[in-house]
């Protein structure tokens, strides 16, 4: 017989160890949003369709309305408090990215759609078209139009090929 | 000019709320906790229609963790509530006319404990049946939905000119077709709530997003039955709105609550609760007979609006007499019998939606163009031309209009395009396979600004030197998106050479505002814009007057720059400038909002969000800093306000539009015959608002208006089934993905206005919706023959069998 859940939670998240008494069944979303006070990741359809409350779990982009605390306990979350240029306090090359080429408009799809792009970067550095549509397919936006955004996605990526280069070069 | 950030040079201007947004550092309303909160919620109708017989909330009551259960007898003031016409209750009393209609309110202390305090009440209801379609709504002997019949009509509207009954009978050739519009869902990414927060010395604090705060608190003081001055409504930042929120939502239930409970109320629809309660576009069914003469002049009109705006009245009035003036389109017709009704029917809630009713309009009107014009055998763009308004015509309700050449400027512009010229021979492509189809289609398009003659649309705004030194503007319009911010900052900017950390920019806070109307009817840009042109003159020579006096240099050889006044002529180089790109390398984030603070903080944290552009270095030179100036004197002799009324037509014709702005659209689509899906390939749109101030904000309302504009064409509708949403969410109400939209999308400003226009850049934040649907099935009539005359576009019309072979062993089913 399986042992009844505990309410003990732990997990890193954005590179600190957090540890919470909550119901194992409480979604990964509300321990974000209401337990630890990161609204940064946000709420919007609570069916896995609109990407808004999308994070990163062991890298990979999960929607966290969809994910229990029991799935994720244990697990390395980032979310979007988590990503930060070479210092913290600075831009991602991401965040820069979105921020110059107007990638954003009310801004509340953006925490989601810079996640995604994350994990798209991390999967391909330099995305075809084709792959930026299915990497940024589950995250809707309402008011860009998605211009801005392809535009952000594919400056991002440009930036991060030649720092990944430029650090390529220093260590060789 | 096409548009784009190449041609935009140092007009490309960085968003100063842009660092807070892609770090998710911003607190949306919706993000606000305070440590004491409890979260309301709200009980709505198990039925479309029905009979309330009782309400029984003493089980809710007596839960543990249960703070307030609320019903219509605790409402102190108006149970009412509605811009235009307050007849939506706060909470029923007698009767529920949607699904989305409010009984009760619970307090606890947590969401879960509310949603169960809302299982314990009991509602005993007996059941009508429901008024499911505007013909339902009509039928002789229907119930009447409201007091305020007659019957279950809201609102009539009626254009006659000429006598189109003998035109008709004289015309060569007549086309009849009939056009229906889905009911469209704003689908913001935010949906609604906000926070609730009684103070100390009595007065209510209200974050919640509005596109006009003085609106809500006018109607919320109705309700409570106290001073408006005892409420504070706090409404931006917002995570988009597009109409959607510019009724009252959850206001009256987080403020109620709160002030029963002496406690912060938290309140945060879900998803399927805002699909249920929530606005939507009205639907409409447009019935269209155009007649013309052997040469292809159009000499008569008649059309017939159906729209269904629900249970209660919210804008549909307003609605339909946008969509009744935009169905004679940018032509000059003679003869024209033009009827609307808005129909009261257990449907929902129909009210604003980005373009007003003239989305429905335009695709009607541009509909009924390129079929006449298939039948003349001629070029629709052409036919158009015979047919376009001359500039100096009245408008369409025979008003005076202020002239402009944007018309025509719109309709050779799209002409000379090379995607429009690709119509004329559309492209065979044999590597596509044969049920693959393609063509291009065009529509134009006139749009209004602003609310229209006989409903006040007033305006104005504050200009002051504040006791930090900085030139701040304050302004009742809210950001829910569009980039207001930042178009003035631009402006400012522009007016006063100065740098944007000299700026101070005050919006959604109704205790440091003035008011100065809403953000809605693509009006905003134009207002704030005319408000500084009257506030800049006395701002500068005040500045400039105490300047001279303190150091005895002449006002005239002094300019207002970064930092302060200066010597002319010595102002630093490129100071008048816009923040650079270059700038922007520098962005870096301020330390991290602390979250669930003191939640005055939050409007200020967002709106002094402009610290996190790097700041301009020191300048050397300058005569006075604005610092020094502002220690001069009183406070309130640096401050400077102005009211005026959006410009309106001087004819007495109700709703007539003064200003306009044009634009025309070619779309290219694939249409595969076998799935019957469409896909948009390129897309142009051009567009005549006059200057552009704001590129980046420009491009983003135009690609956003045109690819919600999409998605009204070919993916949403609100599915109801006998008034129940069958389309609750995301799943499966389609809005357009990544994968959805334009190959290609181009922008191109027309940015002539006439010499000496007093009104300068126009609104641009429904121009891109109005006319891409009328494009895309034009597109689609080239691909494949067939007239859509219903949206979105019946995938079903589109699939044709096809003599292909079949596979070898494939049996025929
Ligand atoms: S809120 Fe999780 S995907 Fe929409
Ligand atoms: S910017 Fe508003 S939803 Fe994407």
């Amino acid at each position: 017989m399986s042992k009844p859940l505990e309410n003990h939670w732990t997990a890193v998240v954005n590179g600190e160890q957090k540890h919470l008494e909550i119901a194992q069944t409480t979604r990964l979303v509300d321990v974000l949003r209401t337990h630890l006070h990161l609204t940064g990741t946000k709420v919007s359809c609570e069916v896995g369709r609109c990407g808004a409350c999308m994070v990163l779990m062991d890298g990979e982009p999960v929607n966290s309305c969809l994910v229990m605390a029991y799935q994720c306990a244990g697990s390395d979350i980032t979310t979007i408090e988590g990503l930060h240029g070479e210092e913290k306090g600075t831009l991602h090359p991401i965040q820069q990215a979105f921020v110059e080429e107007g990638g954003f408009q009310c801004g509340y799809c953006t925490p989601g759609m810079v996640i995604s792009t994350k994990a798209l970067l991390d999967a391909h550095p330099e995305p075809s078209h084709e792959q930026i549509e299915t990497g940024l397919c589950g995250n809707l936006c309402r008011c860009t139009g998605y211009g801005g955004i392809i535009r952000a996605v594919r400056k991002a990526g440009e930036r991060c090929a030649i720092r990944e280069t430029s650090a390529e070069e220093t260590v060789s | 000019m096409l548009l784009n950030r190449e041609q935009s040079g140092k007009r490309w201007h960085l968003r100063p709320d842009g660092a807070p947004k892609v770090t998710g550092q911003l607190q949306y309303l919706t993000d606000m906790t305070l440590p004491d909160m409890i979260h309301g919620r709200v009980l709505r109708s198990e039925y479309p229609y029905a009979r309330i017989l009782s309400i029984d909330t003493s089980e809710a009551e007596a839960l543990e963790g249960v703070y307030a259960v609320l019903t219509s007898k605790d409402v102190p003031g108006l149970n009412r509530f509605g811009i235009a016409t307050p007849d939506q209750p706060v909470f029923c009393e007698d009767i529920v006319r949607y699904v989305g209609d409010a009984i009760a309110a619970v307090a606890a202390d947590s969401p879960e404990r509310a949603s169960l305090a809302l299982d314990a009440i009991r509602v005993e209801y007996e059941e009508l049946t429901p008024l499911n379609s505007t013909d339902a709504a009509l039928a002789p002997g229907a119930p009447e939905l409201h007091e305020h019949g007659p019957g279950n009509v809201l609102h009539r509207t009626e254009i006659k000119r000429g006598d189109a009954e003998q035109a008709f009978a004289t015309c060569d050739h007549i086309v009849t077709e009939t056009y229906y519009t889905p009911r469209q869902m704003h689908a913001y990414m935010e949906t609604e709530g906000g926070l609730f927060v009684p103070d100390e010395e009595g007065r209510l604090n209200v974050y919640a997003a509005t596109q006009h705060g003085y609106k809500d608190r006018m109607q919320l003081a109705r309700i409570i039955g106290c001073p408006e001055e005892d409420i504070r409504v706090v409404s931006s930042p917002i995570g988009g709105s597009f109409g959607g929120k510019d009724e009252l939502n959850v206001q009256p239930y987080g403020a109620l609550l709160a002030l029963r409970c002496g406690r912060p109320v938290k309140m945060h629809n879900s998803r399927k609760e805002s699909v249920r309660a929530g606005l939507k576009r009205h639907p409409m069914k447009i019935e269209m007979q155009t007649g013309m003469s052997r040469e292809g002049i159009i000499q008569a009109h008649r059309v017939r609006i159906t729209a269904d705006t629900g249970a209660y009245a919210t804008l549909g009035a307003p609605v339909l007499n946008f969509c009744t003036e935009h169905c004679l389109g940018p032509y000059a017709i003679p003869n024209v019998d033009v009827e609307g009704v808005s129909v009261y029917t257990n449907n929902g809630l129909s009210g604003e939606f980005r373009g007003f009713g003239g989305n429905q309009a335009i695709f009607a009107m541009e509909g009924q163009m390129d079929r006449l014009a298939a039948i003349m055998n001629m070029d629709p763009w052409e036919f158009r031309r015979r047919n376009m308004r001359e500039k100096n015509d009245p408008g369409p309700l025979n008003q005076r209009i202020l002239v402009t050449d944007g018309l025509s400027q719109v309709w050779e512009a799209l002409d000379r395009s090379e995607l429009w010229q690709k119509h004329q021979s559309p492209p065979a492509d044999p590597s596509l396979p044969p049920w693959i189809k393609r063509g291009v289609g065009a529509a134009i398009a006139m749009h209004g600004a602003g609310l229209g003659y006989g409903i006040p649309d007033p305006a104005g705004g504050r200009l002051s030197l504040n006791n930090e030194g900085k030139i701040e503007v304050a302004f009742s319009y809210e950001e829910f998106g569009q980039g207001l911010v930042a178009t003035l900052e631009i402006m400012l900017c522009d007016l006063f050479q100065c740098s944007t950390s000299d700026l101070s920019i005050i919006i959604g806070d109704t205790d440091r505002v003035p008011h100065s109307g809403s953000s809605t009817a693509s009006r905003s840009t134009t207002m704030a814009w005319m408000a500084l042109q009257r506030l800049q003159t006395p701002f500068r020579s005040r500045v400039l007057a105490v300047a001279s006096e303190m150091y005895g240099v002449p006002a005239d050889e002094l300019v207002t720059g970064p930092g302060g006044v200066w010597r002319k002529g010595q102002l630093p180089a490129g100071s008048s400038e816009a923040e650079t790109p270059e700038k922007a390398e520098r962005i870096e984030v301020a330390e991290i909002v602390a979250v669930g603070n003191e939640s005055t903080q939050i409007a200020e944290n967002y709106l002094g969000a402009s610290q996190y552009l790097a700041k301009d270095e020191a300048p050397s030179g300058l005569v006075i800093s604005y610092a020094e100036l502002a220690t001069q004197g009183e406070a309130d002799e640096w401050i400077f306000d102005t009211k005026f009324d959006y410009p309106t037509t001087p004819d007495n014709v109700v709703g007539g539009h003064y200003l306009y702005t044009y634009a025309a659209v070619a779309a290219e689509v694939e249409v595969n015959t076998l799935t019957g899906a469409t896909k948009l390939l390129d897309t142009r749109h051009v567009v005549a608002a006059g200057p552009v101030i704001n590129p980046m904000g420009y491009i983003g309302q135009i690609e956003g208006g045109s690819v919600m504009a999409l998605g009204f064409t070919l993916t949403e509708d609100a599915v109801m089934q006998d008034s129940r949403y069958v389309t609750t969410n995301f799943d499966t109400y389609l809005i357009p993905t990544i994968q959805d939209i334009h190959t290609n999308l181009e922008v191109e400003a027309i940015e002539d206005l006439p010499e000496g226009d007093a009104f300068g850049p126009r609104g641009i934040g429904e121009i891109g919706s109005v006319a891409l649907a009328p494009a895309i099935t034009a597109a689609i009539h080239q691909a494949t023959g067939v007239w859509v005359n219903r949206l979105p576009v019946p995938r079903e019309q589109l699939v044709r069998p096809l003599n292909v072979p079949l596979q070898e062993g494939v049996s025929p089913s």
